[in-house]
Protein backbone atom coordinates (compact mmCIF):
# COMPACT_ATOMS: atom_id res chain seq x y z
CA UNK A 1 0.00 0.00 0.00
CA UNK A 2 2.90 2.19 0.76
CA UNK A 3 5.17 1.58 -2.00
CA UNK A 4 5.84 5.02 -3.21
CA UNK A 5 6.57 6.18 0.71
CA UNK A 6 10.60 6.51 0.96
CA UNK A 7 12.08 5.37 4.37
CA UNK A 8 12.75 9.05 5.42
CA UNK A 9 9.18 9.73 4.98
CA UNK A 10 8.13 6.54 7.39
CA UNK A 11 11.02 7.62 9.75
CA UNK A 12 9.59 11.15 10.11
CA UNK A 13 5.86 9.64 10.01
CA UNK A 14 6.66 7.44 12.68
CA UNK A 15 8.54 10.38 14.70
CA UNK A 16 5.45 12.56 14.38
CA UNK A 17 3.18 9.50 15.30
CA UNK A 18 5.33 10.40 19.52
CA UNK A 19 2.70 12.14 21.22
CA UNK A 20 4.98 14.83 22.61
CA UNK A 21 6.31 15.64 19.13
CA UNK A 22 3.21 15.04 17.95
CA UNK A 23 1.84 18.09 20.81
CA UNK A 24 4.78 19.94 19.86
CA UNK A 25 4.78 20.16 16.13
CA UNK A 26 0.67 20.95 16.42
CA UNK A 27 1.82 24.09 19.22
CA UNK A 28 4.37 25.53 16.69
CA UNK A 29 1.71 25.16 13.71
CA UNK A 30 -0.75 26.95 15.96
CA UNK A 31 1.13 29.81 15.66
CA UNK A 32 1.24 30.36 12.09
CA UNK A 33 -2.32 29.41 11.24
CA UNK A 34 -5.14 31.66 10.77
CA UNK A 35 -8.01 30.72 12.27
CA UNK A 36 -10.90 29.31 9.67
CA UNK A 37 -13.41 31.43 11.24
CA UNK A 38 -14.06 34.73 10.45
CA UNK A 39 -13.56 36.27 13.81
CA UNK A 40 -16.57 38.68 13.82
CA UNK A 41 -18.51 36.07 12.85
CA UNK A 42 -16.91 33.38 15.59
CA UNK A 43 -16.97 29.80 15.24
CA UNK A 44 -20.37 28.50 13.31
CA UNK A 45 -22.44 26.33 15.85
CA UNK A 46 -25.26 24.13 14.79
CA UNK A 47 -27.23 22.08 17.41
CA UNK A 48 -28.20 18.52 17.04
CA UNK A 49 -32.26 18.91 16.72
CA UNK A 50 -33.49 15.48 17.42
CA UNK A 51 -32.91 12.72 19.67
CA UNK A 52 -29.67 10.83 18.39
CA UNK A 53 -31.33 7.28 18.21
CA UNK A 54 -33.41 9.23 15.27
CA UNK A 55 -30.49 11.07 14.08
CA UNK A 56 -28.99 10.21 10.76
CA UNK A 57 -25.34 10.25 10.84
CA UNK A 58 -22.35 10.33 8.48
CA UNK A 59 -18.87 10.11 8.67
CA UNK A 60 -15.87 12.92 7.59
CA UNK A 61 -12.45 11.91 7.55
CA UNK A 62 -8.71 13.41 6.60
CA UNK A 63 -7.33 10.07 6.73
CA UNK A 64 -7.32 9.68 3.13
CA UNK A 65 -9.78 7.12 2.77
CA UNK A 66 -11.07 6.04 -0.24
CA UNK A 67 -12.34 3.31 -2.53
CA UNK A 68 -9.56 1.47 -3.99
CA UNK A 69 -11.38 1.73 -7.52
CA UNK A 70 -11.41 5.74 -7.13
CA UNK A 71 -8.67 7.60 -8.03
CA UNK A 72 -5.91 7.61 -5.31
CA UNK A 73 -5.38 11.35 -3.55
CA UNK A 74 -2.44 13.29 -5.24
CA UNK A 75 1.06 12.65 -3.43
CA UNK A 76 3.14 14.47 -5.78
CA UNK A 77 1.85 18.09 -5.12
CA UNK A 78 3.78 19.12 -2.38
CA UNK A 79 0.67 21.32 -1.44
CA UNK A 80 -1.44 18.44 -1.13
CA UNK A 81 -4.92 17.68 -2.36
CA UNK A 82 -8.21 19.56 -1.80
CA UNK A 83 -10.23 16.85 -3.24
CA UNK A 84 -12.54 14.27 -1.85
CA UNK A 85 -13.77 10.71 -2.31
CA UNK A 86 -17.26 9.51 -1.48
CA UNK A 87 -17.27 6.43 0.41
CA UNK A 88 -20.61 4.52 -0.12
CA UNK A 89 -22.25 4.02 3.00
CA UNK A 90 -22.50 0.38 2.23
CA UNK A 91 -18.66 -0.76 1.61
CA UNK A 92 -17.16 -3.19 2.72
CA UNK A 93 -13.63 -2.75 4.50
CA UNK A 94 -11.67 -4.46 2.38
CA UNK A 95 -13.19 -2.54 -0.72
CA UNK A 96 -11.41 0.50 0.66
CA UNK A 97 -7.52 1.80 1.36
CA UNK A 98 -5.89 4.80 2.58
CA UNK A 99 -3.65 6.94 0.30
CA UNK A 100 -1.67 9.33 2.47
CA UNK A 101 1.97 9.64 2.58
CA UNK A 102 2.02 12.19 5.35
CA UNK A 103 0.67 10.04 8.57
CA UNK A 104 1.81 6.63 9.91
CA UNK A 105 -1.11 4.67 8.99
CA UNK A 106 0.51 1.59 9.31
CA UNK A 107 -2.38 0.76 12.82
CA UNK A 108 -5.07 2.41 10.60
CA UNK A 109 -4.30 -0.42 7.79
CA UNK A 110 -4.80 -3.37 9.92
CA UNK A 111 -8.36 -1.88 11.44
CA UNK A 112 -10.04 0.94 9.45
CA UNK A 113 -11.81 1.41 12.28
CA UNK A 114 -8.71 3.53 14.11
CA UNK A 115 -9.87 6.37 11.83
CA UNK A 116 -12.88 5.59 9.55
CA UNK A 117 -15.21 3.78 12.26
CA UNK A 118 -17.92 2.34 9.55
CA UNK A 119 -18.36 -0.40 11.07
CA UNK A 120 -19.12 0.78 14.96
CA UNK A 121 -22.04 3.74 13.17
CA UNK A 122 -23.51 0.66 11.33
CA UNK A 123 -23.55 -1.42 14.55
CA UNK A 124 -24.59 1.71 16.70
CA UNK A 125 -27.55 2.10 13.58
CA UNK A 126 -28.40 -1.38 14.14
CA UNK A 127 -28.78 -1.15 18.13
CA UNK A 128 -31.33 1.90 17.88
CA UNK A 129 -28.29 4.66 19.76
CA UNK A 130 -28.20 6.43 16.36
CA UNK A 131 -30.96 6.87 13.62
CA UNK A 132 -28.98 5.57 10.43
CA UNK A 133 -26.16 5.84 8.76
CA UNK A 134 -26.22 8.51 5.93
CA UNK A 135 -26.10 6.87 2.15
CA UNK A 136 -22.35 8.28 1.47
CA UNK A 137 -19.48 9.67 3.53
CA UNK A 138 -16.43 11.34 2.75
CA UNK A 139 -12.89 11.18 2.57
CA UNK A 140 -10.22 14.22 2.23
CA UNK A 141 -6.70 13.28 2.77
CA UNK A 142 -5.60 16.06 5.37
CA UNK A 143 -2.22 17.03 4.53
CA UNK A 144 -4.01 20.67 2.35
CA UNK A 145 -1.72 23.92 2.40
CA UNK A 146 -0.99 27.11 0.94
CA UNK A 147 -3.29 27.84 -2.74
CA UNK A 148 -5.37 24.43 -2.02
CA UNK A 149 -6.73 25.98 1.28
CA UNK A 150 -8.98 28.04 -0.61
CA UNK A 151 -10.16 24.99 -2.78
CA UNK A 152 -10.91 23.57 0.24
CA UNK A 153 -12.65 26.00 2.82
CA UNK A 154 -14.23 27.72 -0.61
CA UNK A 155 -14.77 24.28 -2.68
CA UNK A 156 -15.00 20.95 -1.04
CA UNK A 157 -16.31 22.03 2.10
CA UNK A 158 -19.43 23.46 0.95
CA UNK A 159 -19.96 20.85 -1.57
CA UNK A 160 -19.74 18.00 1.12
CA UNK A 161 -22.16 20.70 3.26
CA UNK A 162 -24.48 20.53 0.28
CA UNK A 163 -24.57 17.03 0.02
CA UNK A 164 -25.17 16.35 3.83
CA UNK A 165 -27.90 17.89 3.41
CA UNK A 166 -29.12 16.04 0.47
CA UNK A 167 -29.13 13.24 1.80
CA UNK A 168 -30.49 14.27 4.86
CA UNK A 169 -27.90 13.91 7.45
CA UNK A 170 -28.36 15.74 11.00
CA UNK A 171 -24.96 15.32 12.00
CA UNK A 172 -21.43 14.49 10.72
CA UNK A 173 -18.14 12.93 13.05
CA UNK A 174 -15.01 13.80 11.98
CA UNK A 175 -11.76 12.41 12.69
CA UNK A 176 -8.16 13.51 11.36
CA UNK A 177 -5.31 11.52 11.53
CA UNK B 1 -21.06 22.15 7.31
CA UNK B 2 -22.46 24.23 11.15
CA UNK B 3 -23.31 27.14 9.31
CA UNK B 4 -25.42 24.73 7.04
CA UNK B 5 -26.83 24.03 10.08
CA UNK B 6 -25.60 20.47 10.72
CA UNK B 7 -23.91 19.75 13.82
CA UNK B 8 -20.29 18.20 13.81
CA UNK B 9 -18.72 16.59 16.74
CA UNK B 10 -14.51 15.65 15.56
CA UNK B 11 -11.69 14.24 17.18
CA UNK B 12 -8.30 15.91 17.77
CA UNK B 13 -4.84 14.52 18.10
CA UNK B 14 -2.71 18.06 17.89
CA UNK B 15 -5.06 20.24 20.89
CA UNK B 16 -3.19 23.41 20.08
CA UNK B 17 -3.64 23.05 16.29
CA UNK B 18 -7.95 22.53 16.94
CA UNK B 19 -7.85 25.47 19.02
CA UNK B 20 -6.52 27.72 16.98
CA UNK B 21 -8.81 27.04 13.66
CA UNK B 22 -11.70 26.76 15.97
CA UNK B 23 -13.67 23.76 15.68
CA UNK B 24 -17.59 23.52 17.48
CA UNK B 25 -16.64 20.66 19.18
CA UNK B 26 -13.82 18.52 19.95
CA UNK B 27 -12.63 15.19 21.98
CA UNK B 28 -8.78 15.51 22.63
CA UNK B 29 -7.02 12.43 22.99
CA UNK B 30 -3.00 12.61 23.27
CA UNK B 31 -2.57 9.72 21.31
CA UNK B 32 0.54 9.17 18.34
CA UNK B 33 -1.01 10.59 15.04
CA UNK B 34 -2.90 8.46 13.12
CA UNK B 35 -4.90 6.58 15.88
CA UNK B 36 -7.74 8.81 16.58
CA UNK B 37 -10.04 6.20 17.55
CA UNK B 38 -7.37 4.13 19.33
CA UNK B 39 -5.75 0.59 18.44
CA UNK B 40 -6.51 -1.52 15.73
CA UNK B 41 -8.30 -4.20 16.99
CA UNK B 42 -9.33 -2.69 20.22
CA UNK B 43 -13.38 -2.11 19.47
CA UNK B 44 -13.87 -1.14 23.51
CA UNK B 45 -11.31 2.17 23.15
CA UNK B 46 -12.44 2.74 19.83
CA UNK B 47 -16.46 2.82 21.05
CA UNK B 48 -15.60 4.71 23.80
CA UNK B 49 -14.04 7.65 21.87
CA UNK B 50 -16.88 7.69 19.61
CA UNK B 51 -19.61 7.36 23.02
CA UNK B 52 -18.12 10.41 24.06
CA UNK B 53 -17.47 12.24 20.87
CA UNK B 54 -21.45 11.43 20.82
CA UNK B 55 -22.36 13.08 24.14
CA UNK B 56 -20.09 16.17 23.06
CA UNK B 57 -22.42 16.39 20.42
CA UNK B 58 -25.60 16.29 22.38
CA UNK B 59 -24.49 18.45 25.39
CA UNK B 60 -22.05 21.07 24.16
CA UNK B 61 -23.88 24.47 24.41
CA UNK B 62 -21.41 26.56 23.03
CA UNK B 63 -18.93 26.66 20.34
CA UNK B 64 -14.89 26.13 20.57
CA UNK B 65 -15.90 23.34 23.24
CA UNK B 66 -12.85 21.19 23.66
CA UNK B 67 -13.30 17.87 26.18
CA UNK B 68 -9.96 15.74 27.24
CA UNK B 69 -10.52 12.92 29.26
CA UNK B 70 -6.55 12.53 29.18
CA UNK B 71 -6.67 8.82 28.34
CA UNK B 72 -3.23 7.66 28.39
CA UNK B 73 -1.87 5.48 25.47
CA UNK B 74 -2.02 1.57 25.84
CA UNK B 75 -2.29 2.31 29.73
CA UNK B 76 -6.29 2.27 30.07
CA UNK B 77 -8.42 -0.57 30.38
CA UNK B 78 -11.80 0.03 28.02
CA UNK B 79 -15.06 -1.78 28.64
CA UNK B 80 -18.38 -1.50 26.13
CA UNK B 81 -20.10 1.95 26.65
CA UNK B 82 -23.63 2.38 28.37
CA UNK B 83 -25.36 3.61 24.86
CA UNK B 84 -28.70 4.21 26.64
CA UNK B 85 -26.76 7.58 28.25
CA UNK B 86 -26.86 9.02 24.44
CA UNK B 87 -29.66 7.28 23.22
CA UNK B 88 -32.19 9.58 24.24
Amino acid sequence: MNKEQSWQQRFWNRFYAIPAVAQWWAKSRAGETAALVEEQHGIPFARLRKPLATARGALITTAGVHLRSEPPFDMANPDGDASYRLIPGAARAEALTITHNYYDHSEADRDLNVVFPLDHFRDLAQRGVIGGVAPRHFGFMGHIDGPLIPALTGESAPDVAARLRADGVDFAFLTPA
Amino acid sequence: MEAAGIPTVAISLARDLTEAVGVPRALFVKWPLGRPLGEAGNAAQQRTVMYHALRLLLTADAPGQLEAPGWRWRREHYQEPDWGMVRG
